[in-house]
């Protein structure tokens, strides 16, 4: 027997013996880097267009409604009536946000990757629901900022008013997180269920117009109970009447225009219906990534 | 009827994609009945289902996923190569797609808002509103097919046109309102069955010149794109 020939030569493979960071870390980064996502940060110019477009009208008009009360004294809107003034760019918002956070993994099927990672199939979906959640918040909440500065800034009382604006801004800050979880979870679900983010955009706009003129129908029903049972039927006028009835005053002062919503004594009920809505649209995320990228 | 037009509904109807387009007819037919059987006054449900439902939210969103949906799916997938490549005249392409956009697209809105407008009033104001959205159909539907071929993401384009431009400007500054294909609807509607039911708030001659502008401008435009079209992959 000669020498053997063949050798193998050590190209210096190393395996990791480094500290391995787990689920909870896994769990961040998928959070931050959706947050990122929904406002198009990390990505390219025409990504950002359309997110920054909604930001960038919010903040005109606030800074539009601050000018004037500056200047003439005048609220133009409360807090609590900016964010539902604004419904329609906060359901355009979503439709640009949350097909960019789930239907882009779903269409090039990268999900198998995510999978293969410590990182249980219920913590992909509850990050994207928690960073498209902070999103809508931030989008609702920077330009609430905007306005208490504003109003801090001119304010004639001293600390006080300060203080008194401060007590405003807070119960709007809140309504805009209950904006945020209700329509976060409806959109995402929306969007889960399609890899095509043409359709998963037009189906979440479907979704929110439609309900709409089913209120403006039934408020105008003969039965006084079908009225006040009526803002059941959308999203955004159930989030309305969840808040005129946990917030009330705290939103809108008294004597302002508009008022709370006629809904009688069923404000239980609607936060009721809130919660449910809220946990049936998780449970079905959920059950939809128990079962989805299994090809 | 063509090779394209067949194709273009076979990916529009096939694996039972047609069920998606059901919904939102039907719950205006809906809520329609409901209404006549509570003997709700016509004038009080009238403007929210109608105008509110039907020409505000159904004609534009049908007319969006659809619109996109003959032209648009192809150009993503980048199976639009494939016609590209045949030796067809460009507006051999566009105008059957146009076709079946605006074929299927009338289809699903005109039939509801018939029954609606029988049901609200009188026959003369449910083929009013027929006839009104089937010519809003195809001015969505020009519209809409041209964004495919203009922009890499023509349905948040189409979106912000529908949510942003005819509703929420629309509702705040009327200057907006002339170039918005849904109030042009609203006044050929009008002027078809004049009914308390319906206000206009452009000129029916305006409303008609502009419509048949956009519908044939933006098809020209459409063609016109066609001919010098790059296929990308998606945008990142």
């Amino acid at each position: 027997m000669s020498e053997p020939t063949g050798v193998i030569h050590d190209i210096g493979y190393q395996r990791y013996t480094g500290p391995r960071l787990g689920r909870g870390h896994v769990f961040g980064a998928l959070y931050l880097h959706g947050v990122r996502t929904a406002f198009g940060l990390g990505r390219s110019a025409k990504a950002k267009i359309f997110p920054w477009l909604v930001v960038g009208v919010l903040t005109v008009v606030a800074a539009g409604a601050t000018a004037v009360r500056a200047q003439f004294g005048q609220v133009v809107m409360t807090y609590a009536q900016f964010a539902d003034a604004m419904a329609w760019l906060v359901i355009f918002f979503v439709a640009v946000a949350a097909p960019e956070l789930v239907s882009r993994d779903l269409r090039s099927g990268v999900l198998p990757l995510y999978f293969s990672r410590p990182l249980p199939r219920g913590d992909y979906a509850l990050a994207k629901l928690a960073a498209l959640v902070t999103a809508l918040w931030l989008l609702l909440g920077g330009p609430q900022l905007l306005m208490f500065l504003g109003a801090a800034f001119s304010t004639g009382d001293g600390m006080r008013g300060v203080w008194n604006e401060l007590l405003d801004l807070l119960p709007g800050l809140l309504y805009a997180g209950l904006w945020a979880v209700v329509f976060a979870s409806i959109g995402l679900l929306v969007a889960s269920l399609t890899g095509k983010r043409a359709f998963a955009a037009g189906g979440i706009v479907a979704v929110f117009l439609m309900t709409t003129p089913i209120v403006g129908t039934l408020s105008i029903m003969p039965s006084a109970t079908v009225n006040q049972l009526a803002f059941l039927a959308s999203p955004s006028t159930l989030v309305g009447a969840v808040g005129s009835w946990a917030l009330g005053d705290l939103l809108v002062p008294e004597g302002q225009r508009g008022g709370t919503m006629p809904i009688g004594g069923f404000g239980p009920l609607y936060a009721v219906a809130a919660a449910v809505l809220v946990a049936g649209c998780v449970t079905l995320l959920l059950l939809r990534y128990r079962k989805v990228a299994a090809r | 009827m063509s090779t394209v037009s067949w194709i273009t509904a076979r990916g529009l109807f096939g694996r039972r994609r047609f069920l998606l387009l059901l919904p939102l007819p039907l719950l205006l037919v809906g809520l329609a009945v409901l209404c006549r059987a509570l003997d709700v006054q016509p004038a009080d449900w009238g403007p929210p289902v109608l105008v509110g439902l039907g020409l505000a939210v159904v004609l534009p969103v049908v007319a969006l996923v659809i619109g996109t949906g003959v032209l648009g799916a192809e150009i993503d997938d980048g199976t639009v190569v494939h016609i590209l490549t045949k030796p067809l005249p460009r507006w051999q392409i566009v105008l059957p797609k146009l076709a079946v956009a605006t074929g299927v697209t009338a289809a699903t809105v005109a039939v509801p808002l018939l029954v609606a407008g029988v049901l609200a009033d009188s026959v003369r104001l449910g083929l009013g509103l027929a006839v009104a959205a089937a010519l809003g159909a195809l001015a969505y539907s020009a519209l809409f097919l041209a964004l495919c071929l203009l922009t890499r993401r023509p349905v948040l384009l189409g979106l912000a046109y529908v949510l942003i431009w005819e509703g929420l400007l629309g509702n705040f500054i009327d200057g907006t309102k002339v170039l918005s294909i849904q109030q042009w609807v609203i006044a050929i509607a009008d002027r078809v069955a004049p009914t308390d039911l319906l206000t206009g708030s452009v000129s029916v001659p305006v409303a008609a010149v502009l419509t048949a502008l956009v519908s044939v401008g933006f098809t020209v435009l459409a063609i016109d794109r066609l001919r010098s079209f790059s296929v990308a992959g998606e945008t990142s």
